[in-house]
């Protein structure tokens, strides 16, 4: 006698797919309310100072909206290489990487006195170019020489936070700063979009880059291409696509998108580099685009869940003290969750005595 | 005299969606004797063998070993029965040593193994069989008949009363292959009773006490190795009935040279010589058969043709024109068609739906592109409207059954898959197209419609060169005929010309007509 597990596929529609990250967001936080339990924190109180935080007025909104902004442009950018069938676990060094040139661009354009506009289009351009590069190494090492693409990324990640470090104590130093490594200050800062509020032009960029992505991937050639290469390598490969540079390509997107993003960040946010800026937002943002379901759509509303749970938990933290890992363990349920309803809801589970 | 029976299977049934693999098959194995089951690909050989073997449940039938009745769960099963099955592609951890290998399939052996001691055993276990080893040799350095000689080992050393090997000379060199019939016979003095599947003719003749003959899923044939002949096995294993009578006004007068392919050489998957010297000659208006039993480089030089796989060697002319570095999409552009025998694989993207299906070989067509002057050419829109268009043609006229344009199509059943590709590639109006298996797996309905526009398209002047392994599919509808076996052209025909059996002998590798006749009928 053997006991096995089979799995059926079921029909699905549209419902399903977009039940799927609400389901797991709310498994996520019921099973994080047993951690608040555990932490003596009333879960009511926590939840409630966690809303609020995120969504709990102008402020709180446009915040949240700021969070968004690179999770958007990073988890559009995971979710382009995806649909290829590469896996782009750099977006953390990239995003670096972008942050890292956006600052000596636009710090170098300033030393020479140029106009602010053309400093922060420059920098971001270099920011958007600087994080191609580094991805542009893990594709073409993948394409060309069949070198698995996660393991290079996942170096190349601590590369270039290395590569910060080094530059913040030595090209980059501020050398008004004693204590602390960091960048001189940008004095070109990115447009605020609303009164009252940091919310940024960035954010507007972001959802511009989503609608263009979605364009690229599902109304051109190249998208069409792109999205064969993922479902199916051998048919493109008979089909007489370019798949090497299909690879190559998708995974420079991906890079170019969370090197912008770590330029959008220093020159919206910080506007200076130090190195609290690597917070891990680039692995998150593959849960991003996970959730999104590799859809650049799908990554807006995904986003915002994530820049909730970001702000939200810096309200909770001063109100009850949970810091923020409590909000990374949050997203880690999140991401188990989405795995197990999605095969809960794709597929009908049965147990078979044979 | 009353001989022992050790197994027999009785009215086994085995049926995969949409096709009866075995059909009502009986079959005796008595000891100490060399039974081999002869038949083409897909006749049902592996799946009969993999029924005994507990790796498939059958729909139908009883199994009985020493007059017992048993049912082979799994593997498991019919190992503990005293069965042993040597497979035709290796399931060994190449990074281990001979020894390690061998101990990975015995039960008996603990968790702690005494290395030193098993490899000593084996070396005696091989040495009494005339088989020399090495236990601590790593089986990647090991040549492939080494390699089955440790499978065959691994087999063997769980002292098994009956040992199926499948297809087990299909990598090896003559040299390998004379000495695995010397093993063979070693072990069927020792009482041993073996099944021995193969496809060639010869070597059935050379090693088998008796020969069962199966077709598409049926015994055709069960004789003593006496009564065999060459002639007679080539019959019951090609069969003679050309079940669709399709009229085909051969009509061929000498036109334009389509394909010319002078000395191609091209390495397979495993690094193997997979086409040997291969020249080819296709007018316009002209279906190319290409006969033979798969795995006899038919693939590879589908694959060489549409430019998927590099040649090591030769030339390939498409209209005079040298395409032998050209690449695949260039070769679409010229006119090359090809309906690869993995539709699934290859022919579709099954997550994508059908209407987008139906463009992935017709990127470079602008029809299907809206032109903005200022966009690079990949960055162009799709011109959806169109190629819906295109996809709801493409099914009225092929009639394909969908809900719609717009289903995925893994959803669709594989002979809808088929008039997909085919509609494809040949609403494509090539000049050239490779059809390779392009009927197997289908309805009787779906075969024949393909099979009339193989005929429709060759009408309109295209060149059809049509790769199968049903001989009576190549000989209802070409005008010339090539045989294909050990990746060479063993004999080139019009159809008519040869009898039945003469073909049947070419494809088992038992004969085969000389150069110079051979250049004579590619004129």
């Amino acid at each position: 006698m053997g006991l096995s597990i089979v799995f059926e596929e079921r029909r699905t529609d549209l419902t399903h797919i977009l039940l799927l990250p609400l389901l797991s967001v709310g498994a996520a936080f019921l099973v994080g309310s047993l951690l608040m339990i555990w932490s003596n924190v009333d879960p009511i109180t926590g939840y409630f100072s966690f809303i609020r935080g995120s969504l709990g007025g102008y402020i709180q909104i446009t915040d949240t909206l700021l969070r968004t902004t690179p999770f958007l442009l990073m988890g559009v950018g995971i979710a382009f290489s995806n649909r290829s069938g590469v896996l782009n676990v750099g977006a953390e060094g990239q995003y670096l990487f972008g942050a890292i040139a956006t600052t000596a661009t636009a710090l170098y354009l300033q030393g020479i006195g140029m106009d602010a506009g053309i400093t922060l289009i420059a920098s971001m351009f270099a920011g958007a170019l600087a994080g191609a590069f580094w991805a542009f190494i893990a594709g073409f090492m993948r394409a060309y020489f069949e070198i698995n693409e996660i393991v290079v990324t996942v170096i190349m990640n601590w590369l270039a936070f290395k590569i910060m470090q080094w530059l913040l104590r030595g090209p980059l130093k501020n050398p008004l700063s004693e204590m602390w490594p960091m960048s001189p200050p940008i004095s070109a800062k990115l447009p605020l979009m609303l009164p009252e509020s940091r919310l940024h032009v960035g954010f507007l960029v972001a959802i511009f880059i989503a609608f263009m992505t979605y364009y690229l991937l599902f109304r051109t050639k190249l998208g069409f291409m792109i999205r064969v290469l993922g479902n199916n390598p051998h048919a493109a490969k008979y089909a007489g696509f370019p798949v090497k540079n299909l690879i190559v390509f998708s995974m420079m997107y991906s890079g170019a998108l969370a090197g912008l993003a770590g330029g959008i960040e220093v020159l919206g946010v910080f506007h200076f580099l130090y190195e609290g800026i690597a917070v891990g937002l680039g692995y998150t943002s593959i849960i991003t685009a996970l959730i999104g379901r590799n859809h650049p759509i799908g990554v807006i509303g995904s986003s915002l869940i994530f820049g909730m749970i970001y702000n939200g938990s810096v309200y909770l933290q001063s109100a009850t003290g949970l810091t923020y890992t409590y909000s990374k363990a949050v997203e880690g349920l999140i991401y188990l969750f989405f795995m197990l309803f999605t095969i809960l809801v794709l597929y009908r589970v049965k147990l078979v005595v044979r | 005299m009353e001989r022992k029976v050790i197994i027999e299977m009785r009215n086994i049934v085995k049926k995969f969606p949409g096709v009866v693999a075995v059909n009502h098959v009986n079959l005796k194995l008595y000891k100490g004797e060399v039974l081999a089951v002869l038949g083409e690909n897909g006749a049902g050989k592996t799946t009969l063998m993999n029924v005994l073997y507990g790796l498939l449940q059958p729909n139908k039938g009883e199994i009985y070993i020493e007059g017992k009745k048993v049912i082979h769960r799994s593997p498991l099963d019919a190992i503990r029965n005293g069965i042993g099955m040597v497979h035709q592609h290796f399931t060994l951890v190449e990074d281990l040593t001979i020894a390690e290998n061998i101990v990975l399939g015995l039960r008996e052996v603990g968790f702690f193994v005494n290395l030193k001691k098993v490899a000593k055993e084996i070396e005696e276990f091989a040495d009494k069989l005339g088989i020399k080893i090495n236990p601590y040799a790593k089986v990647w350095q090991l040549s492939a008949g080494e390699k089955q000689k440790v499978e065959i080992l691994k087999t063997l050393f769980r002292n098994p009363k009956v040992l199926i090997l499948d297809e087990p000379t299909s990598v090896l060199t003559p040299q390998e292959t004379r000495e695995l019939f010397k093993a063979v016979i070693a072990l069927k003095q020792r009482g041993l009773s073996i099944i021995f599947i193969s496809h060639k003719l010869e070597e059935v003749l050379h090693i088998a006490d008796r020969i069962m003959v199966l077709r598409h899923g049926e015994v055709t044939g069960e004789l003593l190795r006496d009564e065999a002949n060459p002639r007679l096995l080539a019959r019951l294993m090609v069969g003679k009935d050309v079940f669709l009578d399709i009229k085909n006004p051969s009509t061929t007068p000498v036109s334009e040279v389509v394909l010319e392919v002078r000395n191609l050489e091209a390495l397979g998957d495993r690094g193997n010589l997979a086409l040997k010297d291969v020249n080819i000659r296709v007018r316009a208006g002209e279906i190319l058969g290409i006969a033979g039993v798969s795995g006899n480089g038919q693939k590879e030089l589908a694959e060489t043709l549409y430019g998927i796989r590099r040649p090591t060697r030769g030339k390939i002319f498409f209209l005079n024109q040298d395409i032998t570095n050209s690449n695949v999409l260039e070769r679409i552009q010229l006119g090359i068609s090809y309906i690869p025998a993995e539709r699934l694989k290859y022919g579709t993207v099954g997550d994508l739906p059908l209407y987008e299906n139906v463009v992935l070989t017709r990127i470079y067509d602008s029809k299907i592109i809206k032109d903005f002057p200022a966009i690079p050419n990949n960055l162009k829109p799709i011109d959806v409207r169109v190629i819906e268009e295109l996809a709801k043609e493409l099914i009225t006229r092929y009639s394909v059954v969908t809900p719609s344009h717009k289903a995925l199509v893994k959803n669709l059943s594989g002979g809808n898959i088929q008039r997909v590709i085919v509609g494809r590639e040949i609403e494509r109006n090539p000049k050239l197209l490779i059809a390779e298996e392009p009927t197997a797996g289908l309805d009787i309905a779906a075969t024949e419609f393909v099979r009339r526009k193989l005929i429709e398209l060759r009408n309109k002047k295209c060149s059809v060169i049509l790769i199968s392994s049903d001989l009576s599919e190549i000989l209802s509808i070409s005008d010339k005929i090539a045989v294909m076996y050990g990746g060479e052209i063993v004999g080139v025909f019009k159809p008519g010309e040869l009898e039945i059996e003469d073909i049947g002998l070419m494809m088992a590798g038992y004969s085969k007509m000389n150069k110079e006749r051979i250049e004579a009928l590619w004129a």
